[in-house]
């Protein structure tokens, strides 16, 4: 028990008066005793009683005249009251002047204490009932009389008025009596006392409130159920009528004054025994809905429960004091959610079904209220409604089972109600401040609306929900998620927007991103690239997880994918809102590209769709752009093995083949962009094929520096040679034999020829078929009109020329690749003799020729760029050089017994043909190698070399032809071919057996 | 009288009291001594005491006028003075009746409790006058509404105030005829029915002290009022004997039960035992009865006027017989307690009617009265004996059918007694003998046959 008279001066005094043998008066003293108190004079002495003398005479009555009882108690009153002015004088005056007093009442009120809790203590029974409604009765005029004081402090205050009326020795020493009688009654009839303390609580409300939240706050089990058993009633027979006033809260409620006060002591309690109040509320709640509840013996006595007229009203009354008070409802809410199960969601149905319709109007726009108000468990009460509205049929997953269909209904207009409460909220809320412009918006500051406040924190988990598409409840979702928006500003729907942006799975789903874009659209700008931006943020945060990232990535694509469809067909909001799309991701494109590398292969797929789709930014830095550039090609190479492993695992090929198709698309764009970009994507494309990473993609072996496969180390055997040994023994054993390079090339002398490793080539099919994507995404990048713009607009069928500068980057490219050194070196040849200079680098050349079998498709394609071969020379020179010496060192029978050299002399010649290095005349000779043997063919070789040796292949030497669209070298201009033809000639003449069907393309 | 209302009507409620007190006082000597009889006093002056000193509201447009409680003190205080100071006992006997005769009307609650309160503070400041008129009044109003006064009276002074006690023993010496009429009261109150209605600790010790200081006070309502038809037969009895009678039997039983509930509620032990007092009491009632017929053959009364009323003697027999079957209830927990009890109430019973019959307090033709009492407690006794001696069948039997299936039928119990009236005498100077059965005994030992002419047939309880 809270309640503890501190004055030990008091229990002495106590046990002083129990002790002392009472002098027991003569009937005579006694008669003139009661003469004195009525009197108020001496009877013996004849002067005036003083106050205190007078309560002295009452009290001795008290303790002998037991008629006397009520006459000595109400003389009491006048001696607390005196007591209490006193001490509140005392108080505003702040001088000690009258302590004196003060301090003699206070005296005398400790012996009537005394007196009357001795008094309780020994008959409990008899007393406590008496004293009980005389110390409320007492208490109840003292505040409220005393109430306007100035030192008083306002009634609203519970807390002050508690510290100060409990300072006052009268006012707590009624409240420590009043709390004995009413421990001792609590055994037997808490309800009459209790039922005295709220009548006397309505009678001087709101001054008397501190008395009954201090004794609640002692007695908090029964106190509480009966404050709020006694507002029920009262609340009850006030009827609804006044509840309009109060459902806004215009109306503090003076027409409803317990009400008010049960809230106040409620509220007072509710610091402390916030656990009692909410379990009491929750009681009565379910107490109200049990239609037949046998009357327990623990309720028998509030007995409200067994009026039907009260337990009707239960409910609304339980809402209005939710209404009056945020700090009961708060923590109630979401337990009460958790209680509205289907069964008590019939009984609630079945009680309120009893209700007048205005009367279930008011409680609707109430609930409305309340949870619009609320503070906490907002999601969850959104939750339950739009579960328990949403048509059974569609419920497809939650525990509960569908409910009955008049509560369905309820609930669905609960919820519109709700929803058009908030709407009128969230807009007015803005509305107010653009009606007044000369108030500034601080001076009205924007009204706070809990319930959207907190569901602020849940916007995820809303988008989440509202994606499910369930049928009804979605539109709620998306309503709630507006309103939401709309309130929380450019932030949250930001957030909104990114979170559906992340979580839809399929284009219906995204539609409602852009639903929600077009409701938003209206009242807030920037709004997309807001959201790309946050996506962006949150990719570079790590917080999406890869799933969530693909997502966004693809949804991001299907927008500006439809933006191509749009632009065929309807425009209109979303095709704007599509293009705002686009123009966003292109200023992010940067901050995408680094996905393409992403360690999952769903992301940089999803990455490479949308970087492939999105319009490229109108400027960009030159680091941006090479960073992309390089990103891509790299993903690229990544997508090409994966497509290989994807096809060798058999899934996934599709995927596979569609990131490939859009990393061409990709690169072909980019590298249209801008020549910038062009070349750079031009250059990686080729430096990535011959990497060594990549070589076995396209059939390729790992060369090592020479050219020459590199043997594993695990695979060949250690012959115990070490160039650093013998560079080290250099200076004392000088070993010129032989050239320490080519001994080391070939092998270790003595040891015979290095072993050559057979590593496992991929799949030819393979092979063939990344060979041609790389070409073609060069060809693609080549042809595309970035360069010079020139891209004429002829039939779609023929391939569009291939644009020289870009060869001409391929070519360069190449070169620095195969053989660094030959770099912009000189592109005349020089005669043929002069090659045994070059043997080392001829032969690294063409050791590079041989384990990069792509290069020669590359060579093809710089052929077409005309006249970009002839920054190859050097590299056609070395191959030639070394197709030379080894066609005149070769015995074989026929030049096909050397496949791999027929097969690059071909390439070769054809492609210099191309390239027009070499007339048509000397470019057709290939097609006579196969038959010749390999003497004949280094023939013709020579042919060629002689040719190329006199007319040097120089870019000058081309010009370009307006109507073809490309570049063309005119031979008539060089000097006569026929002399380099004779050869030619020769071996057609002795092999005119089998040479004779080519004889006609040799014709000059 | 009644015109003086006028000028009764713009007073204040104390003064308007004081005055029509005062005019009261007056119309009634002049009434005494205008010799006619009897002396009246007329319905317009009782609606004038309703009206300005109970306050009881005249009609519905007029508010009640209330008075605050000092004022009724005051009021109070001026009654005690001005019965105090009337010297005419006819005057204040008049007076006292036109104040708190019950009218029958809605007055009577506010009369009822001023008459309290008046009454109340008559004891503590020994106004004996009123005391007297109390008396008198007690004699002839209803007796429910005397049991009322008893009622304020026992609660101011035994419950509310501790320690005046001593206050209300004084009657006794004040007022004998008051005192009388209060225990009366008292008695009939407290029937032992219920908690609430078992007398306080305080006021049985102090009506046993009363008693035994001077067993006359119990008659003297008895000896100084005429015998005459007039007592309305609705009013208390004239003397208290048939309540204490009802005390002194049944209290052995009731107090067992309170004592249980004591011990299972765990409440304090120390309380005085109320055993001795109620001994105490049942042989100052015996005495009491031994004086009767000195006093009533002086009165020529004997034989003729019943003290103790025959209807009164049957409900307490049936009381007992019930509170007896409860007591059977319990046998199996504390059956020695019990039974000892038990027998103390019986023996009680025995001793009172025989002596009452003696003294010619009881009045009963010997016949179909008396000998059915005697069936009755016959019924009881055997029970008793029946729950000391054997099976539990043999209950069953007696209060179904006693013959019908009783295995000894040829001993039945219910054969009726001759030598009932004395048969309490036997036990009667070992009312505490121990008479407990074995506890466990029941079932080691067959039925003991009743043997016919030994009534007692208790086994040693060794």
């Amino acid at each position: 028990m809270s309640v503890v008279f501190d004055g030990s001066p008091l229990k002495a005094m106590q046990s002083s008066h129990t002790h002392t043998p009472q002098t027991a008066l003569s009937t005579q003293e006694l008669s003139q005793e009661i003469k004195s108190f009525i009197s108020g004079v001496d009877t013996v002495q004849g002067r005036k009683l003083s106050v205190r003398e007078h309560a002295r005479c009452a009290v001795r009555l008290l303790r002998s005249v037991p008629a006397c009882r009520g006459a000595v108690l109400e003389h009491l009153r006048g001696v607390y009251d005196e007591h209490v002015s006193a001490f509140l004088h005392n108080l505003e005056t702040e001088s000690n002047a009258s302590t004196g007093v003060s301090s003699n009442l206070e005296d005398i009120i400790q012996e009537i204490h005394a007196v009357l809790s001795e008094f309780i203590r020994l008959n409990p029974r008899a007393w406590a009932p008496l004293v009980s409604t005389w110390a409320v009765d007492l208490l109840g005029q003292l505040s409220s009389k005393h109430a306007g004081r100035r030192v008083a402090p306002h009634s609203s205050s519970l807390n002050e008025l508690l510290q100060l009326w409990m300072s006052c020795a009268a006012t707590r020493s009624l409240m420590e009596a009043y709390s004995q009688c009413l421990a001792a009654m609590l055994a037997w009839c808490p309800d009459a006392c209790v039922d005295a303390l709220l009548d006397t609580s309505v009678q001087h409300s709101p001054h008397f409130d501190w008395v009954v939240a201090h004794i609640g706050s002692a007695f908090p089990g029964t106190i509480i159920s009966r404050v709020m058993a006694c507002g029920l009633k009262d609340f009850c027979s006030h009827g609804a009528k006044d509840q309009g006033l109060l459902v806004m809260g215009v109306d503090k409620g003076s027409r409803v004054p317990k009400i008010g006060s049960v809230v106040g002591i409620l509220g007072h309690l509710a610091a402390h025994h916030s656990d009692s109040i909410r379990k009491e509320l929750l009681r009565m709640f379910q107490e109200s809905l049990n239609p037949s509840s046998p009357l327990s013996p623990t309720s028998s006595s509030t007995s409200w429960e067994s009026s039907p007229q009260l337990r009707r009203a239960a409910v609304p009354f339980l809402l209005q004091l939710a209404a009056m008070s945020p700090n009961l409802f708060g923590p109630v809410s979401a337990e009460l959610v958790e209680l509205l199960r289907p069964p008590v969601l019939l009984q609630l149905q079945a009680v309120l079904q009893g209700l007048p319709r205005e009367e279930l109007d008011n409680m609707l726009g109430l609930v409305v209220h309340l949870i619009s108000q609320s503070p906490s468990g907002g999601a969850r009460v959104f939750r339950f409604l739009a579960d328990t509205a949403t048509p059974a049929s569609v419920i497809i997953s939650g525990p509960t089972p569908s409910p009955h269909e008049g509560v369905r209904e309820g609930c669905d207009r609960l919820l519109q109600m709700l929803l058009l409460h908030l709407h009128k909220l969230v807009f007015n809320r803005t509305d107010g401040v653009e009606v007044n412009p000369h108030h500034s918006a601080s001076s009205q500051p924007q009204r706070v609306i809990p319930f959207l406040e907190e569901l602020q924190s849940h916007v995820g988990q809303l988008c989440a929900e509202t994606l499910r598409l369930e049928r009804k409840r979605h539109l709620w979702l998306h309503q709630l998620l507006c309103l939401l928006s709309v309130y929380g500003g450019p932030s949250t729907a930001t957030e909104a927007l990114c979170q559906l942006l992340t979580q839809a799975r399929n284009p219906e789903e995204l539609a409602l991103a852009w639903q929600l874009h077009t409701t938003l659209s209206s009242c807030m700008a920037g709004l997309i690239p807001a959201a790309i931006a946050r996506s962006v943020a949150q990719i570079h945060t790590h917080t999406l997880g890869p799933r969530q990232l693909r997502q966004l990535l693809l949804n991001l694509a299907a927008a500006i994918q439809s933006q191509d469809e749009e632009r065929r067909g309807a425009t209109g909001a979303q095709s704007s809102m599509v293009v705002q799309v686009g123009s966003a991701v292109s200023g992010h494109l940067h901050d995408f590209c680094p996905l393409l590398l992403h360690g999952d292969p769903a992301v940089s797929h999803a990455a490479v769709r949308l970087l492939s789709c999105s319009p490229l930014p109108r400027t960009c830095s030159p680091a941006q752009l090479l960073q992309l550039s390089r990103a891509a090609v790299t993903h690229f190479f990544l997508t090409l093995r994966r497509r290989g492993e994807g096809g060798k695992a058999g899934r996934d090929g599709g995927q596979a083949g569609e990131a490939v198709n859009c990393s061409v698309l990709l690169l072909s764009r980019f590298a249209a962009y801008s020549p910038l970009t062009l070349k750079s994507v031009l250059q990686q494309l080729v430096e990535g094929a011959l990497h060594k990473g990549n070589t076995d993609l396209f059939g390729g072996q790992i060369a090592d520096m020479s050219g020459a496969p590199v043997p594993s180390p695990s695979v060949s055997p250690d012959v115990g040679a070490s160039l650093l040994d013998v560079n080290c023994r250099f200076g004392t054993t000088v070993n010129f034999s032989s050239s320490v390079w080519s001994v080391f090339h070939a092998g270790v002398i003595g040891k015979g020829l290095k072993a050559r490793t057979i590593t496992q080539l991929p799949d030819p099919s393979l092979v063939i078929q990344n060979i041609q994507i790389l070409l073609a995404v060069i060809v693609k990048c080549c042809s595309s009109s970035g360069l010079n713009g020139s891209r004429s607009p002829s039939d779609p069928d023929e391939p569009p020329p291939i644009n020289a500068e870009a060869a001409k980057v391929v070519a360069v490219t190449l070169v620095e690749n195969v053989c660094p050194d030959v770099a912009n070196s000189e592109l005349s040849w020089p005669p043929e003799e002069h090659a045994r200079t070059t043997v080392e680098r001829d032969i690294h050349i063409r050791r590079c020729f041989e384990a990069h079998p792509v290069l020669f498709p590359l060579l093809q394609v710089v052929a077409a760029g005309r006249p970009a071969l002839c920054y190859c020379s050097a590299v056609l020179r070395g191959l030639l050089a070394t197709l030379l010496a080894h066609w005149e060192a070769s015995r074989e029978a026929a030049s096909t017994d050397s496949p791999w050299h027929l097969q690059a002399s071909c390439l070769l010649v054809s492609c210099m043909g191309e390239g027009q290095i070499l007339p048509p005349v000397l470019a057709n000779v290939h097609e006579a190698f196969p038959h010749l043997t390999p003497f004949e063919v280094r023939l013709l070789l020579l042919a060629v070399w002689e040719y190329v040796r006199g007319n040097g292949p120089m870019p000058q030497k081309f010009v370009f032809s307006s109507e073809k669209g490309m570049f063309c070298r005119d031979f008539s201009r060089d000097g006569d071919v026929a002399r380099y033809v004779a050869p030619i000639h020769s071996v057609l003449h002795k092999n005119i057996d089998r040479l004779g069907h080519l004889c006609w393309r040799f014709q000059l | 009288m009644g015109d003086i209302r006028q000028s009764l009507l713009p007073r204040d409620v104390l003064s308007a009291a004081k005055e029509l007190l005062y005019h009261l006082d007056i119309y009634i000597c002049n009434l005494v001594q205008s010799g006619r009889q009897p002396p009246q006093v007329d319905s317009k002056t009782l609606e004038l005491v309703e009206e300005f000193i109970l306050h009881a509201p005249k009609d519905r447009n007029t508010p009640a006028r209330r008075m605050s409680a000092l004022q009724e003190l005051q009021l109070l205080e001026i009654m005690c003075s001005c019965f105090q100071e009337q010297s005419r006992d006819a005057v204040r006997q008049l007076m006292f009746a036109a104040l708190f005769n019950l009218q029958g009307n809605q007055a009577d609650e506010s009369r009822m409790a001023l008459l309290g309160k008046l009454v109340s503070m008559a004891i503590a400041v020994g106004r004996v006058p009123i005391l007297e008129c109390a008396a008198t009044w007690l004699q002839r109003t209803h007796r429910v509404y005397c049991v009322r006064l008893a009622q304020v009276l026992v609660d101011d002074y035994c419950s509310m105030v501790p320690g005046s006690v001593p206050t209300l023993q004084n009657i006794h010496s004040a007022s004998p005829r008051f005192c009388c009429q209060f225990i009366t009261a008292v008695t009939t109150l407290y029937d032992f029915t219920s908690e609430e209605l078992t007398p306080p600790l305080e006021l049985l010790q102090m009506i046993v002290s009363w008693i035994q200081d001077d067993p006359h006070l119990v008659l003297i309502t008895f000896l100084n009022s005429p015998i005459s038809g007039s007592q309305p037969i609705t009013s208390l009895d004239v003397t208290p004997l048939g309540g204490l009678v009802r005390w002194c039997i049944k209290a052995p039983l009731v107090y067992r039960r309170d004592k249980k509930q004591a011990l299972t509620n765990g409440s304090s032990e120390n309380e005085p035992e109320v055993g001795p007092l109620f001994s105490a009491l049942h042989l100052s009632v015996l005495q009491v009865l031994m004086l009767l017929p000195n006093i009533l053959n002086e009165k020529g009364l004997f034989g003729r006027l019943a003290l103790l009323q025959m209807e009164s003697l049957a409900a307490l027999t049936s009381d007992l017989s019930r509170l007896l079957d409860q007591a059977d209830k319990h046998t199996h927990t504390s059956s020695a307690d019990t039974l000892a009890l038990s027998q103390l109430a019986l023996d009680r019973l025995a001793q009172a009617l025989q002596v009452a019959m003696a003294s010619g307090a009881l009045l009963c033709s010997r016949g179909n009265s008396v000998e059915k009492w005697c069936r009755e407690c016959l019924y009881i006794v055997v029970l008793l004996q029946l729950v000391l001696s054997g099976p539990v069948m043999y209950y069953n039997n007696i209060h179904t059918s006693p013959l019908a299936y009783s295995p000894h039928a040829a001993h039945s119990p219910i054969a009726p007694h001759p030598t009932l009236p004395a048969l309490p005498t036997h036990r009667a100077h070992t009312p505490h003998a121990p008479l407990a059965p074995h506890p466990s005994s029941h079932p080691q030992y067959p039925a003991q046959p009743f043997m016919t002419g030994m009534p007692f047939p208790f086994r040693p309880s060794h």
